[in-house]
């Protein structure tokens, strides 16, 4: 050993492995055929995705009316999808980045997916504002052109228009951060292809990675530096995109408590969502040994933290409403008028997902059981959903005039695309586990040998090997 | 026998027949040498194209179809060849007119755009009915409705003029010889030169006859006024001269006497040295004037008669016997108000029963009323019950030979038709007039197609001592023949109705020029000062015939509602879609009914996942008659054991598939058994866009006050500004602003004024904004999801069952009890009415908002919309907190999904050229018609002048009958809007908002 490991060091690799073994258990599903149950899954997500494409081709072709809304309640599931997708997208750059900072090495078994899955978010989420116009044609007007419409200009007090900035930086440096972690791995599929073809295009896609020592050095720094540029994104994506409420006068929304909140509620469900996929990834590509019940444990307490965030927010904006006495809060969001009124379940599904049932992860055993994970993950996603449903709907059903109050109600347009953005994503995850790396072998590589001898000890005599054995590693 | 008849094919065959002849036989000189061509088979199968041509051949054909295909249609537009010397195109001309189409009587100006009439505005110079309402702002769009009569036919066949009088005559001689009667069924025309024409008719027909025949009668009243005054007219009321009005069921800012009484009752409802009238009304279901009365009992129609001889005992000190009412403390109360202010009080019936309009009568003479006026009488009605009964009773007897009728559609509006249609089948020569065709077009075999009043020449006078004129605007657009005209053709007068008018008019202009009197469209002819004499009435036989009217447990009550009136211009979209200010539903009429009466009866209104309204659907039946798969709408204010139901609605004749809405009331007309209603099974899909009725303990978004408060209290107590802290100080709006300041005191700043104590809520601006800024019409389904394009809207709002001081008694302030009580309107509530259109903010949320910055702020105070830098991210409507700005979820114009006026060429013409028609996918909203602005303002510098005080107007504030809507210019002192923005009763809308809106709300003062 060439350096001093603390015997204490807890196990991040299960099972006996050697560098081979994970170089081949990380190409097998590139280098193998598909099994059924990715062609069923997939085909089934296509289909979704295609269904969408079309319910997005006909609302383009009439007109926005084809969705549920009016011109009290002008956005509903288009900008709450667009916001749980967003707030999805969060948990990747913080695993990879944040963690990368803080040096949790745990995080090298799921960033890579976590990453890919913000980027996947990130591109249902932008596909929202796009589609939500009345005139998608004229789009190109929210970006700063030049032009020669004559003094036209956009109009930069619009937390509209800073979310185009704040979207699209934080895709551009997600999809740099990943790509730069990729490039060592696609070298090494490059490496053992056997098909031209194949080999062509991984040595495209690694860039000429030759993994001399200074590749490896620029490697590493570059990491740590784009670490750096996308931490304060983290934190930034959501805060500008809570701004499109809070900087509103509507009661409900026009809150000083949303950025914060909003960055809270975004990583509580990204990492919801990553629980999600790799419960599930983690059985279908045979990963268990990489993605372990610790990784699992890990997650549900960053998610135990943000819920908890999450739910002290949604009590301080029930509290400041009643404080304020004012009776224009009384059927904002979080009040007894919407726990009360037409929208009481959207409330409770609120409450009931984000705030109540999360608290059973206190409990060790469940949180460190896979279904017991995945179910709650199943329930924070929508719990989420609805919190940002509720924020727009509600608020919105229950302006300042009572005369303009009314209600919405979903078209099968307004389905059929929120379905499609979810075929479309499990689309691009599906050809992502084929096709690439699904986990970061050259970092995961590094942790190989990092468990303290305690720890190992601890798993050999689980698993009943002999204590010979550890003398191969 | 075929023609021997020669014809040349050209001038070469006079000189050389053979060459004709040869060319005739071969058509090209040398034979086409196609055999040479195909013939040869080796030829053919060498001249090869090469692969590049057959390249080329295909790329050229393919580019050149593609070409074709891409050209756009061309819409040729023709310029004049010679400009008519009053035509400027891009100039609008005013013409003077008016409008009698039987129920709507109006002296309007007409606003002409190259040729088209394109907006109706009231004729403000007039003397009297200068005043507009929502269906004569309406009627110019049914000048361009696609479904009028085109042309005159008989028996279903289009036919001339010549020969349709031919026949016309023929069959009036056999009239005329069988000594039949001659019959003209006409509505309330009240023309003079048309009563000389008939008049004429008759010296050669003299069995002939003139019936009027009002849909929506007021006969009971002409009785009465015959009765006791000897002229069968209806009195004149001016209302400003009243200081206490005692209404009993008389909707007299709607529809009652033929309207136009806002506008004296507006001038009395603002307190002047703590001094204005008090209105009480006494009423079954809410009209819209009960909802702006001081205060208001609800009765059931038959206790509204017990009520009027109680009334009519407490002041004239009869001893008449009277069954016991609810409300006799009240009345009691109203007649010592009444007595007390002497000949400045004024009771006013609807009560369709000549002994409650006498009693009334008997009243207002022992009061000796100054607002009531006898001698200068109204014409707007003149409907005879018992005469169009006597017609039914001949027409069966076959005592009538021939029915002409005008303006008239008895098949839809009577009550029985069915002795009517027995009637006409005996009745050998019926010719009705008729601008669409109608149930009754339909049962007559000679239709004559009429021309639309705005094609129209005519003269009206609606009172006496008043004359109007009415001229054509435009050019008919279809072969239609006026009904003046048809007579004068059938009293064999060759003189054009223009002729005869102009010669007939002299006489009324009171020696005024024709040509003035065009001009102004009215003129004022010698009032008459001889005071009627008063008859003699039994008022003990009255009392006792009003007395013994039967109460039952439910009774009902037809009315009209602002929107179809009597349902003559039912296939006008904009009326359709025009919410009823009381219960703000459109494209419908349904039964009203109180709530308690609801609850017995298990009916129920409640709100669908959509937001939308639906309700039960219940079968009435009065006297045997049924009408099935009515719509209830639960009506606050409605009183117990009445219900009510909407006349005009139902029509499916001559109607386009969408218009068809409701059902026809007037089967139930006059009828006076027993009402049972039953419910059934289904439920009714309303289109209603307010579906929240109380504020919700917002009280100040209609802030109001008391008579008692308004004199004695502080303004800061009455009408207090919103504070904010500062520094731990409490400011205004204005001090705890974070905004760079603007100096806004150069130029032009806008400001329009609403004042509250005189809006009557009639939504007569709805339909001018709907006409002058082309707003679309989206159709019932689109109005259900809260879809509505008004640019302007009128919320109603409801006192609550629950408020602040009853929550705190019962410990419930904040709890979901509480608020679920707050949504509910009190079962007799106090009505507030509240016009809300885009408040161009001077820190609008909707402007920083906008991506693309869309909405921008102007240098006039307006907050414009530039619809084509629009991107549709609907930011600005989410963010505004009035909720007033209207997104194109569709394409409206020329889209048959909405099949209404902008779909067809002819609906489209009655579109404003200065406002552009907005595409799909774009917002918009009140633009303060900165086109009339800006004509404003460049008129007055063509003129070299400053813009006057007052100049300015917008389409609502133009169309405003009682001044409740001013607009003008702010740093103009003269202006009105300048002088009312520190008016003591003046509040913003939201104003702790900060939006600093440009709209101002004078508060209403209620006498209560």
């Amino acid at each position: 050993m060439s350096h001093y490991e603390s015997p204490l060091r807890e196990t991040l690799i299960l099972g006996d492995k050697s560098y081979k073994d994970i170089s081949d258990d990380i190409a097998a599903p590139i280098e193998g055929k598909a099994n059924k149950l990715w062609w069923f899954v997939f085909g089934i997500s296509l289909v979704a995705f295609l269904w969408g494409v079309g319910a997005i081709v006909y609302t383009i072709g009439t007109g926005i009316g084809v969705w549920g809304l009016n011109n009290k309640i002008n956005w509903a599931w288009d900008i709450t999808n667009f916001v749980w997708w967003v707030g999805i997208g969060h948990a990747g750059t913080l695993i990879s980045a944040v963690l990368l900072l803080f040096r949790q090495k745990w995080r090298m078994g799921i960033n890579r997916s976590a990453e890919a899955m913000t980027i996947f978010a990130v591109f249902q989420a932008g596909l929202f504002p796009l589609i939500h116009m009345g005139r998608i044609w004229n789009g190109y007007w929210v970006m700063p052109i030049p032009n020669q419409f004559g003094s036209l200009w956009t109009n930069f007090n619009s937390p509209l228009l800073w979310d185009v900035f704040a979207i699209s930086t934080y895709l551009s440096v997600s999809v740099v951060f990943w790509w730069t972690g990729l490039l060592p791995d696609f070298a090494m599929i490059r490496d053992r292809a056997t098909k031209p073809f194949q080999k062509k295009i991984y040595s495209l896609l690694s860039f000429g990675w030759s993994g001399k020592a200074k590749d490896w050095q620029r490697f590493e720094e570059v990491s740590l530096v784009l670490a750096g540029l996308a931490t304060p994104l983290v934190l930034s994506v959501h805060t500008i995109v809570s701004f499109d409420f809070a900087t509103s006068v509507i009661p409900g929304w026009h809150s000083t408590v949303y950025p914060p909140y909003f960055v809270a509620g975004a990583v509580f469900s990204g990492f919801a969502m990553v629980q999600t996929l790799l419960i599930i990834m983690r059985k279908v590509s045979n990963l268990e040994a990489y993605i372990t019940r610790d990784h699992i444990e890990n997650m549900n307490k960053v998610i135990l933290v943000t819920g908890g965030i999450v739910a002290t927010a949604y009590l301080s904006e029930f509290f400041v409403g009643w404080y304020s006495g004012s009776s224009y809060e009384d059927f904002t969001y979080l009040s007894i008028g919407a726990a009360t009124g037409p929208y009481a379940w959207a409330f409770w599904a609120l409450i009931l997902c984000n705030s109540v049932f999360p608290q059973l992860l206190w409990i060790k055993k469940l949180r460190r059981s896979f279904t017991f994970s995945f179910i709650m993950a199943i329930i924070i996603n929508i719990g989420m959903w609805f919190e940002r449903f509720d924020i727009i709907v509600i608020n919105l059903s229950r302006g300042h005039l009572p005369s303009t109050w009314t209600q919405f109600s979903p078209t099968s347009i307004d389905i059929s695309i929120f379905f499609g953005t979810i075929g479309f994503f499990f689309v691009l995850f599906l050809l992502y586990a084929r096709t690439f790396p699904v986990v970061a072998q050259a970092e995961v590589k590094s942790i190989l040998k990092s468990t303290g001898s305690f720890a190992r000890k601890k798993e050999a005599e689980a698993e009943g090997r002999s204590q010979d054995s550890l003398a191969k590693i | 026998m075929a023609s021997n008849k020669k014809y040349w094919t050209s001038p070469m065959e006079l000189k050389d027949s053979s060459i004709v002849e040869k060319l005739s036989k071969v058509e090209f000189e040398k034979e086409i040498p196609t055999d040479e061509f195909l013939g040869d088979k080796e030829a053919l199968e060498s001249s090869s194209t090469t692969r590049r041509d057959f390249l080329k051949y295909v790329g050229f054909t393919t580019a050149a179809a593609s070409l074709a295909a891409c050209e756009g249609p061309v819409i040729k537009t023709i310029p004049f060849l010679n400009k008519p010397n009053d035509v400027v195109p891009g100039v609008a001309d005013y013409y003077a007119t008016t409008i009698a189409d039987g129920f709507d009587f109006a002296n309007i100006l007409v606003k002409v755009r190259e040729g088209r009439p394109i907006k109706i505005e009231p004729n403000k110079d007039a003397s009297s009915n200068n005043g507009t309402n929502a269906r004569v702002q309406a009627s110019v769009l049914s000048l361009y409705d696609n479904h009028r009569l085109k042309s005159s036919t008989i028996g279903g066949k289009t036919s001339d003029y010549t020969s349709f009088d031919k026949e016309i005559n023929i069959k009036l001689a056999q009239a005329k010889v069988s000594g039949q009667k001659i019959v003209f069924l006409t509505g309330t025309m009240a023309s003079p030169s048309t009563d000389k024409l008939i008049a004429e008719f008759k010296v050669n027909y003299p069995t002939t006859e003139h019936v009027v025949y009002d849909a929506v009668s007021e006969s009971a009243a002409l009785d009465a006024m015959e009765a006791m005054y000897g002229t069968r007219a209806l009195p004149n009321y001016d209302f400003s001269k009243a200081d206490v009005i005692v209404s009993v069921d008389a909707d007299f800012l709607g529809d009652w006497n033929g309207g136009g009484f806002e506008k004296g009752y507006a001038a009395n409802k603002v307190p002047v040295h703590g001094k204005m009238s008090k209105h009480i009304q006494f009423e079954s279901n809410m009209s819209l004037t009960g909802a702006n009365a001081d205060q208001r009992f609800a009765l059931k129609p038959s206790e509204l008669k017990f009520a009027l001889i109680s009334l009519y005992n407490e002041i004239v000190g009869g001893s008449l016997t009277s069954k016991v009412t609810l409300q006799d403390a009240a009345i009691k109360k109203a007649a010592f108000q009444l007595k007390k202010a002497g000949s400045k009080a004024i009771v006013v019936t609807g009560i369709q029963d000549e002994n409650a309009q006498l009693l009334v009568l008997a009243i207002n003479n022992a009061l000796q009323s100054a607002v009531i006026d006898t001698t200068n009488t109204k014409n707007t009605r003149q409907g005879n019950d018992t005469k169009v009964a006597q017609l039914i009773a001949d027409m069966k007897a076959g005592k009538v030979g021939a029915l002409i009728m005008n303006q008239t559609n008895p098949l839809y509006t009577l009550g029985n038709t069915k002795g009517f249609t027995e009637g006409l089948q005996k009745v050998a020569l019926k010719v009705a007039f008729a601008t669409s065709p109608n149930e009754t077009t339909k049962a007559c075999n000679f239709v004559n197609a009429t021309p639309h009043y705005l094609e129209s020449w005519g003269d009206v006078s609606m009172q006496n001592g008043q004359y109007s004129l009415m001229q054509p605007t435009i050019n008919k657009l279809f072969d239609t023949r006026q009904f003046q005209e048809a007579i004068l053709s059938w009293n064999g007068n060759t003189t054009s109705y223009y002729n005869y008018l102009k010669n007939n008019s002299s006489s009324f202009l009171n020696g005024k020029s024709w040509n003035t009197a065009l001009h102004n469209g009215t003129a004022d002819v010698v009032t008459s000062t001889t005071v009627p004499t008063v008859n003699a009435i039994d008022i003990t036989a009255v009392g006792s015939a009003l007395n013994a009217t039967t109460s039952s447990a439910i009774e009902l009550s037809l009315y009209t509602k602002v929107g179809l009136g009597d349902g003559q211009q039912a296939n006008n979209p904009w009326l359709q879609e025009l919410p009823d200010p009381i219960t703000r539903t459109s494209w419908d009429n349904y039964l009203l009914v109180s709530r308690a009466d609801a609850e017995a009866l298990e009916l129920k209104n409640w709100t669908v996942d959509n937001g939308a309204m639906n309700g039960s659907l219940v079968d009435i039946n009065v006297d045997g008659v049924s009408i099935h798969n009515v719509p209830v709408y639960i009506q606050p204010g409605q009183a117990k054991g009445s219900i009510a139901l909407a006349l005009g609605y139902g029509r499916k004749e001559g109607m386009q598939e969408e218009m068809m809405t409701g059902v026809n009331a007037f089967p139930l007309l006059n009828k006076t058994g027993n009402v049972s209603i039953t419910k059934v099974s289904g439920e009714h899909k309303f289109a209603c866009v307010q579906l929240q009725h109380t504020m919700m303990g917002r009280d100040e978004i209609v802030n109001e006050t008391s008579l008692h408060d308004f004199i004695n209290l502080k303004k800061d107590d009455y009408n207090p500004r919103p504070k904010f802290s500062l520094d731990h100080q409490p400011v205004t709006a204005d001090e705890a602003d974070l905004w760079t300041k603007f100096d806004d005191t150069i130029g032009t700043h806008f400001n329009l004024a609403i004042d509250l104590a005189t809006c009557t809520g009639c939504a007569a601006c709805v339909v001018a904004c709907h006409a002058e800024n082309n707003v679309p019409v989206v159709g019932k389904q689109e109005i259900r999801v809260s879809r509505d394009m008004h640019w302007l809207r009128i919320d109603r709002y409801y006192t609550s069952e629950m408020t602040k001081e009853k929550g705190t008694e019962e410990g419930i302030v904040g709890s979901g009890a509480y608020f679920n009580a707050q949504i509910h309107p009190e079962d007799q509530p106090e009505v507030s009415f509240q016009p809300v259109m885009c408040q161009h903010c001077a820190h609008a949320p909707c402007e920083t908002v906008c991506p693309v910055a869309a909405t921008s702020h102007g240098r006039q105070g307006q907050n414009h919309m530039a619809y084509n830098r629009c991107v549709g991210t609907r930011y600005c409507a989410n963010n505004c907190p009035y909720r007033v700005r209207r997104f194109n979820w569709f394409q409206y114009a020329q889209n048959s999904e909405f099949n209404f006026n902008m779909n067809n060429d002819l609906g489209r013409m009655v579109l404003n050229p200065d406002v552009v028609v907005r595409s799909r996918g774009v917002m918009e909203k009140c633009s303060m018609c900165i086109q009339m602005t800006q004509t404003t303002i460049l008129q007055a510098k063509k003129e070299g002048r400053a813009v006057k005080a007052n100049e300015f107007e917008t389409a609502c504030t133009s169309a405003c009958s009682t001044g409740a809507m001013s607009f003008g210019d702010v740093n103009n002192p003269e202006d009105k809007v300048a002088k009312s923005q520190d008016d003591n009763r003046t509040f913003r809308l939201l104003e702790f908002v900060g939006t600093k809106p440009n709209v101002q709300y004078q508060l209403k003062v209620r006498n209560s």
